[in-house]
């Protein structure tokens, strides 16, 4: 990844951030909450190549790592998202193309999103974070799945765009 | 993935990692620069989530309302027989209105306006990207707001303030499960512990192993020294269902609290607390049990009526120091 593309996707992703925690957290969604900056970074991460999705994934998670709201030691959702990112990485010839198959593309997301809340989970208690009743954080992870799978067809097309508007030559 | 990427792809990992590793390390020690970078964001945040709050506000309690559907309609059914069955009470309770309104101005006048309030509209939740439970205020260190300040909501506690900036704070609800209060049972006056469960019950430890609680007790905070973080006496929920456990000493309970915390609009900080602990809740309005007593005629022995002695315990005591004497009583 050029530095320009590390410059332009964390603004990007910084972007996204704002919207999520000034509107999209707002919304009282039924079942839990819809965590749509967890989906755009899934996304991002699997959009990539090897290296791409791991950096991809240490930069996304950073980025929620500022956000003021979080109870979590900073650097954990930076940890999380590149072990995600590294998943993505190893199975990359596995994982389908988001124009060749977009149905996987988003169930892919969604599993991601949850996988990503569940590991923080798992981190996070073995820093001795309280997280509360077990069963009400499988329905957070389990519920922001759900909703990216509504929400990711709305979505990815945009984010395709934006994608493909910021590489450079060499990288297309 | 051939071996050359293969193996910058590992040493990658291991960098991205070590590097999370190491910032959660600095985050743990307690280094400023990690707490300092999330106030950056949050001071830069805040006008963002104060213009878009009030685009998105509509929207957000349209979502709030369609996913509480199926409990309003409950709520209204119950409402409605409610209401019918307190004017049918009215009628038969008119006699003594006008004397319940003044005793209930006197209780509020002792009970309400004790704590300064400073008025705050919630322009964020951070719900969605994290298991912790927080909402974020408009009003800052300018508004007098500082750390560890109680926030209450029209019905009862809400949380309390966790971080401040200079024009918005953030609220750690009382739904998270990290968050812990004192309370005390408002019947018996027995102390406890309430806790967070993540979601919209909370728990209820009693301190007192000789303490009992009952299904529908009130409790309040308990307070804490010099008002910091919870000022004495603010109701924050009512007990549903009792544990009982042999393996346990003390009793538990499920709690419901008073304040909807999904629906908040509006809310107070309290900035400043009465000087002594009110000796009853400020919300919801207590209502008092009125006694009706008939003056004695100057012969009972002529009627055959026996006139009881004027009751103080029957009256809310709306300060320690308040005798029996100046209880109020109605006469008829």
């Amino acid at each position: 990844m050029s530095p320009t593309r590390i410059f332009s996707t964390v603004l990007f992703l910084f972007l996204v951030f704002a919207v999520q925690e000034s509107a999209i957290s707002i919304i009282h969604f039924p079942i839990t909450g819809f965590s749509l900056y967890v989906a755009v970074a899934i996304s991002l991460i699997a959009s990539e190549d090897h290296n791409g999705s791991l950096v991809m994934g240490f930069l996304s998670g950073i980025v929620l790592d500022l956000s003021p709201t979080s109870n979590s030691a900073f650097g954990q959702w930076a940890l999380v998202f590149t072990v995600i990112g590294y998943i993505f990485a190893v199975n990359k010839e596995s994982i389908a193309d988001l124009t060749s198959s977009p149905i996987t593309f988003v169930i892919l997301v969604a599993i991601g999103t949850s996988a990503a809340f569940l590991l923080d989970l798992g981190i996070g208690a073995l820093l001795g974070e309280e997280n509360g009743s077990m069963n009400h954080n499988l329905v957070v992870s389990f519920g922001n799945g759900f909703w990216s799978i509504i929400f990711a067809p709305f979505f990815l097309p945009g984010l395709r765009f934006a994608r493909r508007f910021s590489l450079t030559s060499k990288e297309r | 993935m051939t071996k050359g990427t293969g193996s910058r792809s590992r040493l990658l990992l291991i960098v991205l990692v070590v590097t999370a590793l190491f910032f959660i390390t600095l985050d743990l020690r307690g280094v400023s620069l990690t707490s300092g970078s999330r106030s950056i964001t949050q001071t830069l945040l805040a006008p963002v989530q104060k213009s878009v709050s009030a685009v998105f506000a509509p929207v957000g309690r349209f979502f709030s309302d369609v996913a509480n559907f199926g409990s309003i309609t409950s709520q209204l059914n119950q409402l409605k027989s409610e209401n019918s069955s307190l004017k049918s009470q009215l009628i038969v309770n008119s006699d003594i209105k006008a004397e319940s309104r003044q005793l209930r101005s006197v209780l509020d006048l002792a009970g309400r306006g004790s704590y300064r309030v400073v008025p705050a509209r919630v322009i964020g939740r951070g719900t969605s990207s994290s298991f912790s439970q927080t909402i974020t205020l408009d009003v800052g260190s300018s508004s007098g707001i500082k750390r560890n300040m109680s926030v209450i909501s029209d019905h009862g506690l809400v949380g309390l303030v966790k971080n401040v900036t200079r024009s918005s704070s953030i609220v750690l609800l009382m739904s998270d499960p990290t968050f812990k209060v004192g309370v005390k049972i408002a019947r018996s006056q027995s102390v406890g512990v309430l806790s967070g469960q993540g979601d919209d019950t909370y728990s209820l430890v009693l301190l007192d192993p000789a303490g009992i609680i009952h299904v529908g007790d009130y409790l309040v905070t308990n307070g804490s020294e010099m008002n910091r973080p919870f000022v004495p006496g603010v109701p924050t929920g009512l007990v549903t269902s009792v544990v009982n456990s042999a393996v346990s000493l003390t009793q538990t309970a499920t709690v419901k609290s008073f304040s909807n915390l999904n629906a908040l609009g509006v809310v107070g900080v309290v900035v400043a607390a009465p000087m002594m602990a009110p000796s009853v809740p400020i919300l919801p309005t207590p209502i008092p049990t009125v006694t009706v007593l008939v003056t004695p005629s100057p012969d009972p022995s002529m009627t055959g009526i026996q006139f009881p002695a004027p009751n103080p315990s029957t009256f809310p005591s709306p300060s320690p120091s308040h005798s029996p004497s100046t209880s109020p009583s109605f006469k008829k």
